[in-house]
Protein backbone atom coordinates (compact mmCIF):
# COMPACT_ATOMS: atom_id res chain seq x y z
CA UNK A 1 0.00 0.00 0.00
CA UNK A 2 2.86 2.58 1.21
CA UNK A 3 4.53 1.83 -2.23
CA UNK A 4 1.38 2.82 -4.36
CA UNK A 5 1.05 6.29 -2.89
CA UNK A 6 3.71 8.01 -4.44
CA UNK A 7 2.61 6.35 -7.62
CA UNK A 8 -0.77 7.81 -7.82
CA UNK A 9 0.40 11.25 -6.96
CA UNK A 10 2.73 11.31 -9.90
CA UNK A 11 -0.46 10.10 -12.31
CA UNK A 12 -2.73 13.36 -10.47
CA UNK A 13 0.26 15.90 -11.03
CA UNK A 14 0.67 14.65 -14.58
CA UNK A 15 -3.46 14.32 -14.99
CA UNK A 16 -3.19 18.34 -14.04
CA UNK A 17 -0.25 18.96 -16.30
CA UNK A 18 -2.17 17.44 -19.49
CA UNK A 19 -5.70 18.00 -18.88
CA UNK A 20 -7.03 18.48 -23.22
CA UNK A 21 -5.00 15.17 -23.98
CA UNK A 22 -6.69 12.96 -21.02
CA UNK A 23 -9.78 14.40 -21.37
CA UNK A 24 -9.59 13.63 -25.30
CA UNK A 25 -8.82 9.83 -24.57
CA UNK A 26 -11.34 9.75 -21.79
CA UNK A 27 -13.97 10.65 -24.72
CA UNK A 28 -12.52 8.53 -27.42
CA UNK A 29 -12.47 5.49 -24.33
CA UNK A 30 -16.45 6.39 -24.14
CA UNK A 31 -17.22 6.25 -27.58
CA UNK A 32 -15.14 3.04 -28.34
CA UNK A 33 -17.27 1.25 -25.19
CA UNK A 34 -20.68 2.61 -26.43
CA UNK A 35 -19.64 0.94 -29.72
CA UNK A 36 -18.64 -2.19 -28.89
CA UNK A 37 -21.79 -2.52 -26.58
CA UNK A 38 -24.20 -1.56 -29.53
CA UNK A 39 -22.97 -4.17 -31.80
CA UNK A 40 -22.82 -6.92 -29.12
CA UNK A 41 -26.31 -5.77 -28.24
CA UNK A 42 -27.20 -6.09 -32.01
CA UNK A 43 -25.87 -9.29 -33.17
CA UNK A 44 -26.04 -11.81 -30.21
CA UNK A 45 -29.89 -11.59 -30.13
CA UNK A 46 -29.35 -12.82 -33.68
CA UNK A 47 -26.97 -16.09 -33.17
CA UNK A 48 -29.34 -17.79 -30.66
CA UNK A 49 -27.28 -17.79 -28.16
CA UNK A 50 -30.01 -15.73 -25.88
CA UNK A 51 -33.82 -15.59 -26.30
CA UNK A 52 -34.23 -12.71 -28.98
CA UNK A 53 -37.95 -12.59 -27.32
CA UNK A 54 -36.39 -11.80 -23.87
CA UNK A 55 -33.84 -9.72 -25.12
CA UNK A 56 -34.63 -7.67 -28.24
CA UNK A 57 -31.87 -6.63 -31.08
CA UNK A 58 -31.19 -3.05 -30.36
CA UNK A 59 -32.69 -2.10 -33.89
CA UNK A 60 -35.77 -4.02 -32.12
CA UNK A 61 -35.35 -1.94 -29.65
CA UNK A 62 -35.04 1.29 -31.52
CA UNK A 63 -38.00 0.71 -33.44
CA UNK A 64 -40.11 0.35 -30.22
CA UNK A 65 -38.70 2.97 -28.71
CA UNK A 66 -40.23 5.00 -32.00
CA UNK A 67 -43.30 3.07 -31.86
CA UNK A 68 -43.57 4.33 -27.79
CA UNK A 69 -43.42 7.88 -28.34
CA UNK A 70 -45.06 8.74 -31.40
CA UNK A 71 -47.50 6.37 -29.64
CA UNK A 72 -48.34 9.88 -27.83
CA UNK A 73 -50.28 7.64 -24.66
CA UNK A 74 -46.88 7.63 -22.62
CA UNK A 75 -46.96 11.17 -22.55
CA UNK A 76 -49.70 11.06 -19.78
CA UNK A 77 -48.07 8.49 -17.71
CA UNK A 78 -44.51 11.04 -18.12
CA UNK A 79 -46.39 13.31 -16.79
CA UNK A 80 -47.59 11.97 -13.84
CA UNK A 81 -44.16 10.30 -12.86
CA UNK A 82 -42.64 14.03 -13.16
CA UNK A 83 -45.38 15.34 -11.36
CA UNK A 84 -45.13 12.88 -8.53
CA UNK A 85 -40.77 13.38 -8.38
CA UNK A 86 -41.81 17.36 -8.39
CA UNK A 87 -44.14 17.24 -5.13
CA UNK A 88 -42.10 14.57 -3.30
CA UNK A 89 -38.43 15.65 -3.89
CA UNK A 90 -39.22 19.38 -2.55
CA UNK A 91 -41.06 17.84 0.43
CA UNK A 92 -38.33 15.32 1.53
CA UNK A 93 -35.36 18.25 0.60
CA UNK A 94 -37.40 20.30 3.19
CA UNK A 95 -38.22 17.80 5.05
CA UNK A 96 -34.88 16.45 5.16
CA UNK A 97 -32.99 19.98 5.89
CA UNK A 98 -34.97 20.89 8.62
CA UNK A 99 -34.18 17.50 10.78
CA UNK A 100 -30.62 18.00 9.88
CA UNK A 101 -30.92 21.98 11.03
CA UNK A 102 -32.73 20.85 14.92
CA UNK A 103 -30.41 17.89 15.22
CA UNK A 104 -27.31 19.86 13.91
CA UNK A 105 -27.73 22.67 16.14
CA UNK A 106 -29.71 20.94 19.58
CA UNK A 107 -27.19 18.21 20.88
CA UNK A 108 -29.62 17.47 23.24
CA UNK A 109 -32.67 16.72 20.50
CA UNK A 110 -29.27 15.24 18.37
CA UNK A 111 -28.65 12.75 21.89
CA UNK A 112 -32.32 11.89 22.16
CA UNK A 113 -33.12 11.06 18.26
CA UNK A 114 -30.10 9.29 17.31
CA UNK A 115 -30.93 5.84 18.07
CA UNK A 116 -33.99 6.38 15.74
CA UNK A 117 -32.63 7.79 13.08
CA UNK A 118 -29.86 4.83 12.69
CA UNK A 119 -32.56 2.33 13.41
CA UNK A 120 -34.75 4.10 10.39
CA UNK A 121 -31.81 4.19 8.12
CA UNK A 122 -31.20 0.99 8.73
CA UNK A 123 -34.75 -0.29 7.18
CA UNK A 124 -35.22 -0.85 3.43
CA UNK A 125 -38.33 1.51 3.28
CA UNK A 126 -39.34 -0.17 0.50
CA UNK A 127 -40.97 -2.70 2.54
CA UNK A 128 -43.09 0.38 4.27
CA UNK A 129 -44.79 0.24 0.10
CA UNK A 130 -47.74 -2.08 0.94
CA UNK A 131 -48.51 -0.19 4.71
CA UNK A 132 -48.54 3.04 2.79
CA UNK A 133 -50.84 2.20 0.04
CA UNK A 134 -52.76 0.32 2.81
CA UNK A 135 -53.37 3.90 4.62
CA UNK A 136 -53.52 5.75 1.54
CA UNK A 137 -55.35 4.12 -1.33
CA UNK A 138 -53.72 3.42 -4.73
CA UNK A 139 -53.38 7.35 -5.66
CA UNK A 140 -50.66 9.41 -5.83
CA UNK A 141 -50.72 10.07 -2.05
CA UNK A 142 -49.25 6.53 -1.32
CA UNK A 143 -46.72 7.09 -4.44
CA UNK A 144 -45.76 10.80 -3.22
CA UNK A 145 -45.76 8.95 0.42
CA UNK A 146 -43.32 6.34 -0.36
CA UNK A 147 -40.45 8.81 -2.51
CA UNK A 148 -40.74 11.63 0.36
CA UNK A 149 -39.94 8.56 3.00
CA UNK A 150 -36.87 7.03 0.57
CA UNK A 151 -35.54 10.52 -0.40
CA UNK A 152 -35.41 13.05 2.71
CA UNK A 153 -32.62 10.26 4.74
CA UNK A 154 -29.72 11.35 2.42
CA UNK A 155 -30.71 15.73 3.27
CA UNK A 156 -31.21 15.69 6.49
CA UNK A 157 -27.53 13.30 7.20
CA UNK A 158 -25.50 15.75 5.11
CA UNK A 159 -27.35 18.68 6.51
CA UNK A 160 -26.28 17.76 10.38
CA UNK A 161 -22.90 17.02 9.33
CA UNK A 162 -22.21 20.01 7.14
CA UNK A 163 -23.41 22.03 9.89
CA UNK A 164 -20.67 21.05 11.90
CA UNK A 165 -18.03 21.22 9.26
CA UNK A 166 -16.72 25.04 10.40
CA UNK A 167 -13.19 24.44 12.71
CA UNK A 168 -12.63 25.57 15.46
CA UNK A 169 -10.96 28.35 14.81
CA UNK A 170 -14.31 29.34 12.60
CA UNK A 171 -16.31 29.07 16.13
CA UNK A 172 -13.43 31.47 17.48
CA UNK A 173 -13.43 34.03 15.72
CA UNK A 174 -17.58 34.10 15.42
CA UNK A 175 -16.84 34.13 19.67
CA UNK A 176 -14.89 36.86 19.80
CA UNK A 177 -16.71 39.45 17.77
CA UNK A 178 -19.94 38.13 20.20
CA UNK A 179 -21.99 36.47 17.40
CA UNK A 180 -25.48 34.99 18.19
CA UNK A 181 -25.92 31.99 17.57
CA UNK A 182 -28.06 32.52 15.09
CA UNK A 183 -25.70 34.35 13.18
CA UNK A 184 -23.22 31.60 13.87
CA UNK A 185 -25.63 29.80 12.71
CA UNK A 186 -26.57 31.62 9.37
CA UNK A 187 -23.18 33.51 8.66
CA UNK A 188 -20.60 30.41 9.57
CA UNK A 189 -22.03 26.94 9.68
CA UNK A 190 -25.19 27.13 7.03
CA UNK A 191 -23.13 28.61 4.61
CA UNK A 192 -19.98 26.07 5.36
CA UNK A 193 -22.71 23.12 5.13
CA UNK A 194 -23.66 24.30 1.82
CA UNK A 195 -21.49 22.04 -0.65
CA UNK A 196 -22.69 18.77 1.84
CA UNK A 197 -26.46 20.11 1.65
CA UNK A 198 -26.40 20.24 -2.38
CA UNK A 199 -24.84 16.32 -2.49
CA UNK A 200 -27.98 15.11 -0.18
CA UNK A 201 -29.94 17.26 -2.34
CA UNK A 202 -28.82 15.82 -5.58
CA UNK A 203 -29.08 12.45 -4.05
CA UNK A 204 -32.60 12.55 -3.18
CA UNK A 205 -33.37 13.76 -6.59
CA UNK A 206 -32.41 9.97 -7.48
CA UNK A 207 -33.93 8.55 -4.34
CA UNK A 208 -37.73 10.49 -5.40
CA UNK A 209 -37.27 9.15 -8.64
CA UNK A 210 -36.60 5.52 -7.45
CA UNK A 211 -39.55 5.95 -4.68
CA UNK A 212 -42.21 7.00 -7.41
CA UNK A 213 -41.27 4.31 -9.93
CA UNK A 214 -41.05 1.81 -7.13
CA UNK A 215 -44.68 2.40 -5.80
CA UNK A 216 -45.96 2.74 -9.80
CA UNK A 217 -44.86 -0.63 -10.12
CA UNK A 218 -46.37 -1.95 -7.15
CA UNK A 219 -49.91 -0.33 -7.48
CA UNK A 220 -50.88 0.18 -11.18
CA UNK A 221 -54.23 2.26 -10.82
CA UNK A 222 -52.57 5.87 -11.01
CA UNK A 223 -50.43 5.13 -13.92
CA UNK A 224 -46.72 6.29 -14.56
CA UNK A 225 -43.94 4.80 -16.03
CA UNK A 226 -43.34 2.51 -13.61
CA UNK A 227 -46.77 0.98 -14.42
CA UNK A 228 -46.05 1.20 -17.93
CA UNK A 229 -42.87 -0.52 -17.86
CA UNK A 230 -44.86 -3.59 -15.79
CA UNK A 231 -47.56 -3.38 -18.51
CA UNK A 232 -45.05 -3.62 -21.47
CA UNK A 233 -43.15 -6.86 -19.66
CA UNK A 234 -46.49 -8.75 -18.67
CA UNK A 235 -47.12 -8.76 -22.09
CA UNK A 236 -43.61 -9.76 -23.12
CA UNK A 237 -43.33 -6.76 -25.04
CA UNK A 238 -39.77 -5.78 -24.78
CA UNK A 239 -38.69 -4.17 -27.22
CA UNK A 240 -41.26 -1.09 -25.47
CA UNK A 241 -40.27 -2.27 -21.81
CA UNK A 242 -36.47 -1.46 -22.54
CA UNK A 243 -38.08 1.92 -24.18
CA UNK A 244 -39.28 2.73 -20.92
CA UNK A 245 -36.36 1.70 -19.33
CA UNK A 246 -34.49 3.76 -21.59
CA UNK A 247 -36.54 6.71 -21.21
CA UNK A 248 -35.83 6.52 -17.36
CA UNK A 249 -31.93 6.36 -17.90
CA UNK A 250 -32.17 9.32 -19.93
CA UNK A 251 -34.47 11.66 -17.48
CA UNK A 252 -31.88 10.18 -14.82
CA UNK A 253 -28.92 11.75 -15.99
CA UNK A 254 -30.59 14.56 -17.56
CA UNK A 255 -32.20 15.54 -13.87
CA UNK A 256 -28.99 14.68 -12.81
CA UNK A 257 -26.40 16.67 -15.35
CA UNK A 258 -28.88 20.22 -14.46
CA UNK A 259 -28.30 19.44 -10.77
CA UNK A 260 -24.64 19.50 -10.94
CA UNK A 261 -24.74 22.28 -13.40
CA UNK A 262 -26.86 24.04 -10.51
CA UNK A 263 -24.48 22.65 -8.13
CA UNK A 264 -21.51 24.17 -9.41
CA UNK A 265 -23.11 27.32 -9.54
CA UNK A 266 -24.00 27.75 -5.92
CA UNK A 267 -21.13 26.45 -4.42
CA UNK A 268 -18.55 27.56 -6.59
CA UNK A 269 -16.18 28.37 -4.04
CA UNK A 270 -15.82 24.94 -2.35
CA UNK A 271 -12.86 22.60 -2.16
CA UNK A 272 -14.58 19.78 -4.79
CA UNK A 273 -16.04 22.51 -7.53
CA UNK A 274 -12.54 23.51 -7.38
CA UNK A 275 -10.92 20.61 -7.29
CA UNK A 276 -12.69 20.11 -10.50
CA UNK A 277 -12.81 22.73 -12.49
CA UNK A 278 -9.03 22.08 -12.19
CA UNK B 1 10.23 51.97 33.89
CA UNK B 2 10.25 55.72 33.78
CA UNK B 3 6.30 57.09 33.73
CA UNK B 4 5.44 54.74 36.79
CA UNK B 5 2.50 57.40 37.72
CA UNK B 6 0.49 55.94 34.61
CA UNK B 7 -3.27 55.32 34.15
CA UNK B 8 -4.63 51.95 35.31
CA UNK B 9 -3.94 49.36 32.78
CA UNK B 10 -5.62 48.31 30.00
CA UNK B 11 -6.04 44.55 31.16
CA UNK B 12 -4.71 43.21 34.13
CA UNK B 13 -4.27 39.29 35.21
CA UNK B 14 -4.29 38.71 38.47
CA UNK B 15 -3.41 35.36 39.63
CA UNK B 16 -4.82 33.43 36.69
CA UNK B 17 -4.66 30.03 36.54
CA UNK B 18 -6.11 27.52 34.40
CA UNK B 19 -6.46 23.73 34.76
CA UNK B 20 -7.81 21.46 31.85
CA UNK B 21 -9.52 18.31 32.84
CA UNK B 22 -9.95 16.60 36.61
CA UNK B 23 -8.93 14.07 38.79
CA UNK B 24 -5.64 12.22 37.43
CA UNK B 25 -5.62 13.40 33.92
CA UNK B 26 -5.92 16.71 35.15
CA UNK B 27 -3.40 19.37 33.46
CA UNK B 28 -2.37 22.31 35.04
CA UNK B 29 -1.74 24.82 31.43
CA UNK B 30 -1.69 28.09 33.55
CA UNK B 31 -0.17 29.14 36.50
CA UNK B 32 -0.45 31.79 38.87
CA UNK B 33 -0.46 34.24 36.00
CA UNK B 34 0.09 38.03 37.38
CA UNK B 35 0.61 40.22 34.26
CA UNK B 36 -0.59 43.91 33.35
CA UNK B 37 -0.88 45.17 29.65
CA UNK B 38 -0.23 48.44 29.04
CA UNK B 39 -2.72 51.18 27.16
CA UNK B 40 -0.95 51.46 23.87
CA UNK B 41 2.43 48.81 24.32
CA UNK B 42 3.32 46.08 22.74
CA UNK B 43 3.69 43.25 24.84
CA UNK B 44 4.79 39.85 23.90
CA UNK B 45 4.23 36.01 25.47
CA UNK B 46 7.33 34.45 24.95
CA UNK B 47 7.92 30.74 25.56
CA UNK B 48 7.84 27.35 24.48
CA UNK B 49 4.96 25.16 22.89
CA UNK B 50 3.02 24.08 25.99
CA UNK B 51 3.66 26.97 28.20
CA UNK B 52 0.37 28.40 28.31
CA UNK B 53 1.01 31.65 25.97
CA UNK B 54 -2.00 31.03 24.08
CA UNK B 55 -4.43 29.68 26.71
CA UNK B 56 -3.46 33.03 28.48
CA UNK B 57 -4.21 34.86 24.97
CA UNK B 58 -7.56 33.32 25.05
CA UNK B 59 -8.65 33.99 28.53
CA UNK B 60 -7.71 37.53 28.19
CA UNK B 61 -9.67 37.19 24.69
CA UNK B 62 -13.12 36.28 26.77
CA UNK B 63 -12.75 32.80 24.70
CA UNK B 64 -12.14 30.90 28.17
CA UNK B 65 -11.94 31.47 31.41
CA UNK B 66 -9.66 31.57 33.94
CA UNK B 67 -9.83 28.23 36.70
CA UNK B 68 -8.93 30.78 39.08
CA UNK B 69 -7.99 34.30 39.35
CA UNK B 70 -9.26 37.14 37.23
CA UNK B 71 -8.81 39.40 34.40
CA UNK B 72 -10.04 43.08 34.03
CA UNK B 73 -10.34 44.70 31.06
CA UNK B 74 -10.45 48.50 31.05
CA UNK B 75 -10.56 48.28 34.68
CA UNK B 76 -13.62 45.92 34.49
CA UNK B 77 -14.11 42.32 35.28
CA UNK B 78 -13.58 40.29 31.87
CA UNK B 79 -16.62 37.29 31.61
CA UNK B 80 -16.94 36.94 28.05
CA UNK B 81 -15.48 38.36 24.92
CA UNK B 82 -15.58 42.01 23.97
CA UNK B 83 -15.99 44.11 20.72
CA UNK B 84 -13.09 46.24 21.79
CA UNK B 85 -10.84 43.22 21.84
CA UNK B 86 -10.12 42.19 18.37
CA UNK B 87 -8.17 38.57 17.77
CA UNK B 88 -5.99 36.97 15.23
CA UNK B 89 -5.06 33.36 14.54
CA UNK B 90 -2.63 31.02 13.07
CA UNK B 91 -4.74 30.64 10.30
CA UNK B 92 -6.39 33.47 8.47
CA UNK B 93 -9.79 32.26 9.06
CA UNK B 94 -11.54 33.23 5.92
CA UNK B 95 -14.52 32.03 4.65
CA UNK B 96 -14.26 31.05 0.95
CA UNK B 97 -17.72 32.04 0.38
CA UNK B 98 -17.15 35.69 0.50
CA UNK B 99 -14.90 37.70 -1.48
CA UNK B 100 -11.73 39.47 0.54
CA UNK B 101 -13.84 42.79 1.46
CA UNK B 102 -16.49 41.01 2.20
CA UNK B 103 -14.69 38.98 4.67
CA UNK B 104 -13.22 42.16 6.12
CA UNK B 105 -16.25 43.81 6.87
CA UNK B 106 -17.53 40.68 8.49
CA UNK B 107 -17.29 42.11 11.85
CA UNK B 108 -18.85 45.15 11.61
CA UNK B 109 -21.61 42.85 10.04
CA UNK B 110 -22.04 40.75 13.63
CA UNK B 111 -22.37 43.82 15.58
CA UNK B 112 -25.29 44.93 13.03
CA UNK B 113 -23.52 48.17 11.64
CA UNK B 114 -23.96 49.34 8.47
CA UNK B 115 -21.40 47.86 5.88
CA UNK B 116 -21.81 50.97 3.73
CA UNK B 117 -20.45 53.30 6.39
CA UNK B 118 -17.33 50.74 6.89
CA UNK B 119 -16.59 49.96 2.90
CA UNK B 120 -14.29 52.62 2.41
CA UNK B 121 -12.71 52.22 5.57
CA UNK B 122 -12.14 48.53 4.72
CA UNK B 123 -10.69 49.41 1.29
CA UNK B 124 -8.38 52.02 2.62
CA UNK B 125 -7.11 49.17 4.85
CA UNK B 126 -6.84 46.72 1.73
CA UNK B 127 -4.32 49.34 0.24
CA UNK B 128 -2.84 49.93 3.21
CA UNK B 129 -1.56 46.28 3.36
CA UNK B 130 -1.08 46.17 -0.44
CA UNK B 131 -4.43 43.92 -1.63
CA UNK B 132 -6.60 46.59 -2.66
CA UNK B 133 -6.78 45.11 -6.31
CA UNK B 134 -7.90 41.70 -4.61
CA UNK B 135 -10.66 42.93 -2.94
CA UNK B 136 -13.52 41.23 -5.30
CA UNK B 137 -11.56 38.25 -5.19
CA UNK B 138 -12.11 35.01 -2.84
CA UNK B 139 -9.54 34.34 -0.14
CA UNK B 140 -8.68 30.87 -2.15
CA UNK B 141 -7.26 33.21 -4.73
CA UNK B 142 -5.20 34.69 -2.76
CA UNK B 143 -1.50 33.91 -0.89
CA UNK B 144 -1.15 32.37 2.77
CA UNK B 145 0.35 35.94 2.95
CA UNK B 146 -2.00 38.15 1.47
CA UNK B 147 -5.17 36.00 3.86
CA UNK B 148 -3.64 36.95 6.55
CA UNK B 149 -2.82 40.31 5.64
CA UNK B 150 -6.71 40.76 4.94
CA UNK B 151 -7.34 39.48 8.18
CA UNK B 152 -5.16 41.73 9.45
CA UNK B 153 -7.84 44.49 8.09
CA UNK B 154 -10.95 42.69 9.18
CA UNK B 155 -9.20 42.84 13.04
CA UNK B 156 -8.57 46.05 12.75
CA UNK B 157 -11.66 47.78 11.11
CA UNK B 158 -14.01 48.35 13.94
CA UNK B 159 -10.65 50.28 16.06
CA UNK B 160 -10.38 47.66 18.87
CA UNK B 161 -8.58 48.72 21.75
CA UNK B 162 -6.77 45.52 22.43
CA UNK B 163 -5.03 42.97 19.58
CA UNK B 164 -4.46 39.76 20.53
CA UNK B 165 -2.51 38.12 18.20
CA UNK B 166 -1.74 34.10 18.49
CA UNK B 167 0.94 33.24 16.34
CA UNK B 168 -0.92 35.02 13.54
CA UNK B 169 2.37 34.81 11.06
CA UNK B 170 3.49 31.45 12.28
CA UNK B 171 2.31 29.40 9.23
CA UNK B 172 4.12 31.70 6.73
CA UNK B 173 7.52 31.78 5.51
CA UNK B 174 10.17 33.56 7.14
CA UNK B 175 10.59 36.45 4.16
CA UNK B 176 6.65 36.90 4.42
CA UNK B 177 6.22 36.73 8.16
CA UNK B 178 9.05 39.69 8.71
CA UNK B 179 6.89 41.73 6.23
CA UNK B 180 3.89 41.32 7.69
CA UNK B 181 5.23 42.13 11.33
CA UNK B 182 6.38 45.35 9.86
CA UNK B 183 2.91 46.10 8.20
CA UNK B 184 1.38 44.92 11.81
CA UNK B 185 3.87 47.56 13.61
CA UNK B 186 3.18 50.34 11.32
CA UNK B 187 -0.79 49.31 11.46
CA UNK B 188 -0.59 49.67 15.43
CA UNK B 189 1.61 52.97 15.53
CA UNK B 190 -0.84 54.43 13.05
CA UNK B 191 -4.22 52.88 15.21
CA UNK B 192 -2.84 53.56 18.51
CA UNK B 193 -3.93 50.25 19.46
CA UNK B 194 -2.33 47.93 22.02
CA UNK B 195 -1.45 44.97 20.81
CA UNK B 196 -0.20 41.29 22.79
CA UNK B 197 1.20 38.99 20.37
CA UNK B 198 2.28 35.18 21.55
CA UNK B 199 5.25 33.38 19.80
CA UNK B 200 8.01 31.25 20.48
CA UNK B 201 10.48 33.43 18.28
CA UNK B 202 13.15 35.41 20.29
CA UNK B 203 14.41 37.43 17.70
CA UNK B 204 10.82 38.10 17.03
CA UNK B 205 9.49 39.03 19.89
CA UNK B 206 12.39 41.32 20.73
CA UNK B 207 11.90 43.48 17.91
CA UNK B 208 8.47 44.02 18.03
CA UNK B 209 7.87 44.78 21.69
CA UNK B 210 8.14 46.93 24.15
CA UNK B 211 7.97 44.52 26.87
CA UNK B 212 8.59 40.97 26.61
CA UNK B 213 6.79 38.60 29.03
CA UNK B 214 8.95 35.64 29.27
CA UNK B 215 7.40 31.94 30.11
CA UNK B 216 8.19 28.38 30.65
CA UNK B 217 6.46 25.17 30.27
CA UNK B 218 5.08 22.60 32.34
CA UNK B 219 3.34 24.15 34.27
CA UNK B 220 2.97 27.29 32.42
CA UNK B 221 3.88 30.32 34.09
CA UNK B 222 5.80 34.02 33.72
CA UNK B 223 9.67 33.56 34.74
CA UNK B 224 10.28 37.20 34.06
CA UNK B 225 9.34 40.59 31.73
CA UNK B 226 12.09 42.16 30.02
CA UNK B 227 11.98 45.78 28.85
CA UNK B 228 12.59 46.82 25.13
CA UNK B 229 13.66 50.10 25.06
CA UNK B 230 14.25 50.82 21.11
CA UNK B 231 12.90 53.89 19.55
CA UNK B 232 10.04 53.80 16.73
CA UNK B 233 9.85 53.11 14.55
CA UNK B 234 12.06 50.11 13.98
CA UNK B 235 13.67 49.15 11.12
CA UNK B 236 15.15 45.42 10.36
CA UNK B 237 18.82 46.98 10.56
CA UNK B 238 18.12 46.83 14.21
CA UNK B 239 18.13 43.23 14.59
CA UNK B 240 22.12 43.64 14.12
CA UNK B 241 23.31 46.06 16.46
CA UNK B 242 24.81 44.59 19.32
CA UNK B 243 22.12 45.84 21.80
CA UNK B 244 19.61 43.97 20.27
CA UNK B 245 21.96 40.88 19.90
CA UNK B 246 22.67 41.61 23.82
CA UNK B 247 18.41 42.20 24.43
CA UNK B 248 18.00 38.51 22.79
CA UNK B 249 20.33 36.67 24.60
CA UNK B 250 19.20 37.60 27.74
CA UNK B 251 15.64 36.32 26.58
CA UNK B 252 17.33 32.83 26.03
CA UNK B 253 19.49 32.71 28.83
CA UNK B 254 15.68 33.25 30.70
CA UNK B 255 14.36 30.99 28.76
CA UNK B 256 17.05 27.79 29.26
CA UNK B 257 17.32 28.71 33.10
CA UNK B 258 14.44 27.08 33.65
Amino acid sequence: MTTLAPASTTTAKVKQQRPDRDTKGAGWIALITIAVFLLLWQFIPQTGLINRVLFPTFTDTLAGFVQLVSGGYWWEDLGKTMMAVAIAWPIGVAFGFSMGVILGTSPFIRQAITPYAIAVQALPKVVLAPLLIGWLGFGSESKIALAVIICFFPVWIDTMVGLALPAANEFKLMQSLKATRRQIFLKLQLPSAIPMIMVGVKHSLLLAFTGVLVAEILSASDGGLGKLAKEFASQLNMPLTYSVVGIVVILAVALVSIADVIERRVVFWSEESRARKR
Amino acid sequence: MTTTTQTAPLVRATGVTKKFGSGDKEMVALSGLNLEVREGEFLSLLGPSGCGKSTALNIMGGLLSATEGSITFGGKTLTEPSRQIGMMFQQAVMFPWRTTLDNVLLPVEIFGESKKKYRAKAEELLSMVGISEFAGSYPWQLSGGMQQRAALCRVLLHDPKLLLLDEPFGALDEFTRETMNQELLRLQAHTKSTAVLVTHNITEAVFMSDRVAVMSARPGRLIGILEIPFDRPRTPDLQTTSDFVALVAEARKMLELQ
